[in-house]
């Protein structure tokens, strides 16, 4: 299923029949194919302003997802490398900045989001910048935590003793065992973004009316819930089957890499 | 354990402090005038803009101008806000209750509901109970939570009418706020209607409690299963079948102690989702709390607002936080620092 | 003795039954207690002689003020109010007024009065806007836009005090729409003996924060984002009026009445049934609401009794459920696309012409009205006495937008902003959508259209300073006289008092439309407004877009609400009985 969407994201322009932006004045609000006087050409129906929500809803999966996924890989990117750093430091210099970043990591995505919206302005990339922001410390967490586990083990120790440099150390032997973890973590974070993302657009702090994006298609469709619901139930159901999916998929891998590492 | 104790309270005071630099920064941040982001207040004439100025100190250094703010922040001093003029720190002592409230009841229902949920599927692990349970816990948790709040509204307030979908309590109650917790303020509050408004107040909690506390509880059965789960694999457990303990007392003297502790440390994540979760949450059901506060402040570019709720809610996230910490410490201080088992 | 168990746990359970039937009927008698309103916005103030929005008069006017004179909301004709009756000279240059006796003014936490209402209260009001040298007139800000729209405190001479319960107003050129002013939500009375106490305790600005006012309802609290509180007036004038006078007219009423006999007859006729009896509501809430879906589901959950502005996609699902009432009426509208004219290109009546002719009025109407609007020509709706039937209306012309624009020199991927009001009002219940939708006409002229909004206080703000390209807005008629439209909205006087969103300063049109009030004859009038039109047509200041019906919806618990064409809503006089 999350294959589905990936594909979704991917091929956008090919799969969907119309231009997400694109009105069609004399059909507003058509309701969706299964009901009663819907029409095959409007696979969910049309949203107040004559959109094809099918259309909509593809270019929402691939702005959601999309954004989500850039947003982890920087994330990650950034988070490993200060984790990497954290977690060979010692002493207290370290202590005190673990301290501090765990300390930090408490602060809720939203309000960082709050925050970066109030001084740049609402905004796709602006919510992504937060919601970055908020990712990394996960990763960095993690990183360090894993870095500092390893850094005790033997073979560590004897690439030490054959003089590899602190780089070269991590770059050979670390990060080669640290893909796995990095993987799920991920995929939690992915899921994270996604839903993040969404929440922002909904509440107008992140995307902004027109661009598709599944949660301000959602805030959208909320003034015509009780002429329209499919506006409302389509988008939400969307982002729900795209985080169950990544959650799955998550999950899937968790318990399989936890398998390996006991047996 | 007193250096345990001091240890954490530096920790404390060094991220509020950290906090507070943030804050005053973002007065200088924010688009418009220093001076307005940083007081609230708007001068009306270059007079009363040069004694503001000299009042708050900003012809001084950076380092005076934030020893001020400091003092101010501590003596209750938070400004005003622009758009109702009102001092926020009367706006943000309503606020806070009501959240804190809510995520509470939340928490409450994640912890005397998912954890037994995730021991009991933990036990059973990869029966049908087991396999029931952590579908609906996945399914739950992959919910996005506006969506599930408004599916909420859409059943149980619109279809059923059988709750109330804004506020917390109907207006026609005159409820004094002193403790700002709704429910002890209405058994405080000496008005005919007690229990009228108890009756109320509680079909008003009832549906943003369950919006949040089910993705919390969902998220808490998961981690208490995998915690089980984890605990059932250590050599001990086998030790103690071995001995011919019966399942009830394996359960009863390992598992469950246990199984608790590395899930205890994972609250202090869940608190930060949790009052995410609950901001989100409190937009929707017009809850007058700090995350609907906020989101109206910054619709309105509130920046004085802004800034004190920021402050206040990563205060209080912290502070939580630490002390989960500190007390996770307290009572088992055989684990690393800041060891926190997955998810 | 299991008798005696069988007994007791009967008796107990009856006494639960008991119980319970008996908190039934308390929380029914509670709820009736409180009619609550679901408001769209917060006030901009507690006084609408300081703000045009019919937000601030909604929350004001009706609830906690009274006016010398008022509509009659069926009939539209002026009926008295405080002023139990008047008197117009025959020059048309002097009105005096007869006040009535035994009003009272509310008493609060804040103000208990000691006198009851009469002539220095009168004067008090009027001065405050008339004389820019009253103590009052700069607390607050200093601006009256409705009264500066329509230019009153310049015309008027003098306020004068004959005796306690006498007022004279001297006008210096006849205005025909003069007692029609008078009668709107913002002319309101507030209290001369609340400002004393007020100015003495140093705290002036208070009059409009905490107001005083001899309305139904007085003030008890607000919370901005949140609420509004009020509470009965127990001394309110027109609930004595019903059981101790009822017809008997002032006793000095017959010396003056050659204009009013008939009309004072027909208005306590109609008072006594509508806002006569005491009510059993003692609270009244406005809950404040900005969503209307929102406000929808609190109608339907019967957390709200009646909504403002139910959205136009929504009279569907209004009008199929049984326990909610939709009450329309014409209203006295107009939702319209402002240009800045002092901005170029928009300076230029051929730009105007050309981004008129580039949008398709009627695919409006259908989008953002869901037909429950009329296609607007002129300025004034089919409900004035004014209005033009054939007159001339802009077309949807592609192709000569395209010409034009070439003409005026105007390039393909000219940007320019549209500013879409962030509030659903009647006259334009979703000014976004209708913005998206222009901008994409524009585009298929090759005019790229960006939209521009803020929370409606900062958006106000912004406009009245003049930094929109063009604006989508709109204007609610305070009363049925055509200036009521042609002045606020585009006069050179109405530009500092931020109604004229145009920005437009025309001196041929602000002499036709001061030509039309020196003169009482209907027709002569309605000639001067056909020039005015045919003006306005070619010079395009704004685009009319439409003038839509009016909506309220309540529960059919409420008894005696009315919908007000000319004004807000008026809470006096309702009834709840679940």
């Amino acid at each position: 299923m999350l294959a589905l969407f990936v594909v979704f994201a991917l091929f956008a322009p090919i799969i969907t029949p119309y231009d997400a932006l694109e009105q069609n004045i004399d059909g507003l609000l058509i309701p969706p194919s299964w009901m009663a006087n819907g029409s095959i050409s409007y696979l969910f129906g049309t949203d107040a302003l004559g959109r094809d929500l099918f259309t909509r809803i593809i270019y929402g999966c691939r702005v959601t997802l999309g954004s989500a996924f850039i947003t982890v890989v920087l994330a990650m990117l950034v988070g490993v490398s200060l984790g990497a750093f954290a977690g060979m430091l010692r002493g207290v210099r370290s202590s005190v900045a673990n301290h501090l970043l765990d300390a930090l990591m408490a602060i809720p995505t939203l309000l960082i989001a709050i925050i970066i919206v109030a001084i740049l302005g609402t905004g796709l990339v602006n919510s992504m910048w937060a919601i970055t922001l908020a990712l990394i410390p996960q990763f960095v967490h993690h990183t360090r935590s894993f870095v500092r586990g390893e850094m005790k083990k033997e073979y560590i120790i004897a690439s030490k003793l054959d003089g590899a440099s602190k780089w070269q150390l991590f770059v050979h032997s670390i990060l080669p065992n640290m893909t796995e973890m990095l993987v799920v973590q991920g995929t939690l974070a992915l899921s994270i973004a996604v839903i993040d993302i969404s929440a922002l657009g909904f509440l107008n702090l992140g995307a902004q009316s027109p661009l598709p994006e599944l949660g301000v298609i959602l805030a959208d469709g909320l003034d015509v819930t009780y002429l329209a619901p499919w506006n409302v139930a389509v988008p939400g159901m969307a982002v729900f089957f795209m985080v169950l999916s990544i959650n799955i998929v998550g999950d899937g891998l968790r318990s399989a890499l936890r398998k390996r590492v006991s047996y | 354990m007193t250096q345990i104790l001091v240890r954490y309270c530096t920790l404390l005071i060094l991220t509020l402090l950290v906090l507070t630099i943030i804050s005053f920064s973002l007065a200088y941040l924010f688009p418009g005038d220093v001076l307005e982001n940083l007081t609230g207040l708007v001068p009306q004439n270059d007079i009363q803009r040069a004694a503001l100025e000299k009042q708050f100190k900003l012809d001084q250094s950076y380092v005076h101008q934030f020893v001020y703010y400091v003092s101010n922040l501590l003596t209750g001093e938070w400004g005003y806000s622009f758009t109702s003029g009102l001092p926020l720190r009367e706006e943000v002592g309503i606020a806070m209750p009501a959240t804190i409230e809510l995520a509470t009841y939340a928490m409450l229902m994640a912890l005397f509901i998912g954890i037994p949920l995730g021991y009991y599927a933990g036990i059973r692990c990869y029966s049908t109970s087991d396999y029931a349970i952590n579908s609906a816990s996945i399914t739950i948790y992959s919910f996005p939570v506006f969506w599930f709040a408004l599916l909420l509204i859409l059943i149980f307030s619109l279809q059923l009418d059988v709750a109330p979908l804004s506020g917390r309590i109907s207006l026609l109650y005159h409820i004094e706020p002193v403790s700002g917790f709704i429910l002890i303020d209405i058994l405080l509050a000496d008005t005919e209607n007690k229990s009228l408004a108890l009756k109320d107040a509680l079909s008003h909690l009832a549906l943003p409690t369950f919006a949040i506390g089910a993705i919390a509880t969902a998220s808490m059965a998961r981690m208490a299963r995998r915690s089980v789960i984890d605990v059932k694999h250590r050599p001990y457990i086998a030790a103690a079948i071995s001995r011919g303990l019966s399942s009830w007392q394996i359960f009863f003297r390992h598992i469950l102690r246990n199984a608790l502790l590395p899930i205890l440390p994972l609250m202090a994540i869940q608190i930060t989702t949790l009052i995410t979760n609950a901001m989100i949450v409190e937009t929707l059901f017009s809850w007058p709390g700090i995350g609907n506060w906020l989101i109206q402040a910054i619709y309105q570019r509130d920046y004085p607002a802004l800034r004190i709720g920021m402050m206040a809610v990563s205060t209080v996230v912290i502070t939580l936080t630490i002390l989960v910490d500190l007390f996770n410490r307290v009572i088992d201080p055989s684990r690393e620092k800041y060891e926190r088992a997955a998810v | 003795m299991s008798h005696g168990l069988v007994k007791r746990l009967s008796l107990c359970l009856c006494s639960a039954l008991l119980v319970a039937s008996c908190a039934k009927q308390n929380k029914q008698a509670f709820y009736n207690t409180g009619i609550i309103y679901c408001s769209e916005s917060n006030p901009v103030t507690f006084n609408p002689q300081l703000d045009t929005s019919s937000t601030t008069s909604d929350a004001s006017s009706h609830q906690l003020y009274d006016r010398l004179l008022d509509f009659d909301p069926e009939s539209g004709r002026i009926v008295p109010s405080l002023a139990s009756s008047w008197l117009v000279s025959d020059d048309g240059l002097t009105y005096a007024f007869q006040l009535r006796k035994d009003v009272w003014f509310h008493t609060t936490k804040y103000f208990t009065p000691s006198r009851n209402f009469n002539a220095d209260d009168v004067i008090f009001s009027i001065d405050r806007w008339r004389l820019t040298s009253h103590p009052y007139h700069y607390i607050s800000g200093g601006r009256y836009p409705y009264f500066e729209s329509i230019g009153l405190a310049q015309n008027i001479a003098a306020v004068e005090r004959i005796n306690g319960y006498r007022v004279e107003i001297t006008l210096k050129r006849r205005d025909s729409s003069f007692l029609a002013n008078l009668a709107t939500d913002f002319a309101v009375i507030l209290s001369e003996e609340y400002a004393t106490q007020l100015s003495q305790a140093g705290t002036p600005s208070k009059i409009d924060e905490l107001p005083i006012g001899t309305g139904p309802f007085k003030f008890e609290s607000y919370r901005k984002d949140h609420f509004i509180k009020y509470r009965r007036h127990d001394n309110y004038w027109r609930s004595s009026l019903s059981t101790a006078e009822d017809d008997t007219a002032p006793p000095d009423n017959n010396r003056e009445s050659e204009v009013r006999v008939d009309d004072q007859n027909q208005a306590f006729g109609n008072n006594t049934p509508n806002d006569g009896e005491q009510t059993t509501v003692e609270q009244l809430i406005f809950d404040i609401t900005p969503r209307s879906s929102l406000r929808l589901a609190k109608l339907m959950t019967g957390e709200c009794d009646a909504t403002a502005f139910p959205a136009q996609t929504e009279l569907e699902v209004i009008r199929a459920k049984d326990d909610l009432i939709l009450a329309e009426k014409p209203g006295l509208n107009i939702g319209f696309w402002a240009f800045n004219t002092q901005r170029p290109p928009f300076d230029n009546p051929d730009v105007r012409r050309a981004l008129a002719a580039a949008i398709d009025k009627n695919t409006l109407l259908e989008a953002v009205y869901f037909d429950s609007a009329i296609r607007a020509k002129t300025l004034l709706p089919a409900a004035s006495w004014a209005f033009q039937n054939d007159a001339d209306d802009t077309a949807y012309n592609p192709v000569l937008a395209r010409k034009l624009l070439a003409d005026a020199g105007i390039e393909t991927g000219f940007s320019m902003t549209i500013w879409a009001m962030p509030v659903e009002r009647a006259y334009n219940p979703n000014a976004t959508k209708m913005a998206e939708l222009i901008q994409r006409y524009l585009r298929d002229v090759g005019v790229e259209a960006t939209i521009v909004s803020y929370d409606w206080t900062t958006f106000r703000r912004h406009l009245r300073e003049g930094l929109h390209d063009s604006v989508l807005i709109g204007w609610s008629a305070d009363n049925g006289d055509p200036d009521n439209f042609y002045r606020p909205l585009l006069s050179c006087g109405a530009i500092p008092s931020g109604t004229n969103r145009a920005m437009w300063c025309n001196q041929d049109y602000d002499r036709l439309i001061n030509d039309a009030l020196e003169t009482d004859d209907i027709e002569a009038r309605k000639a001067i407004y056909r020039q005015v039109n045919r003006l306005l047509y070619e010079r395009l200041p704004l685009v009319p877009i439409a003038h839509a019906y009016r909506y309220q919806a309540y529960r059919t618990e409420l008894e005696g609400i009315k919908i007000n064409p000319f004004g807000g809503v008026r809470f006096g006089g309702v009834k709840k009985a679940l």
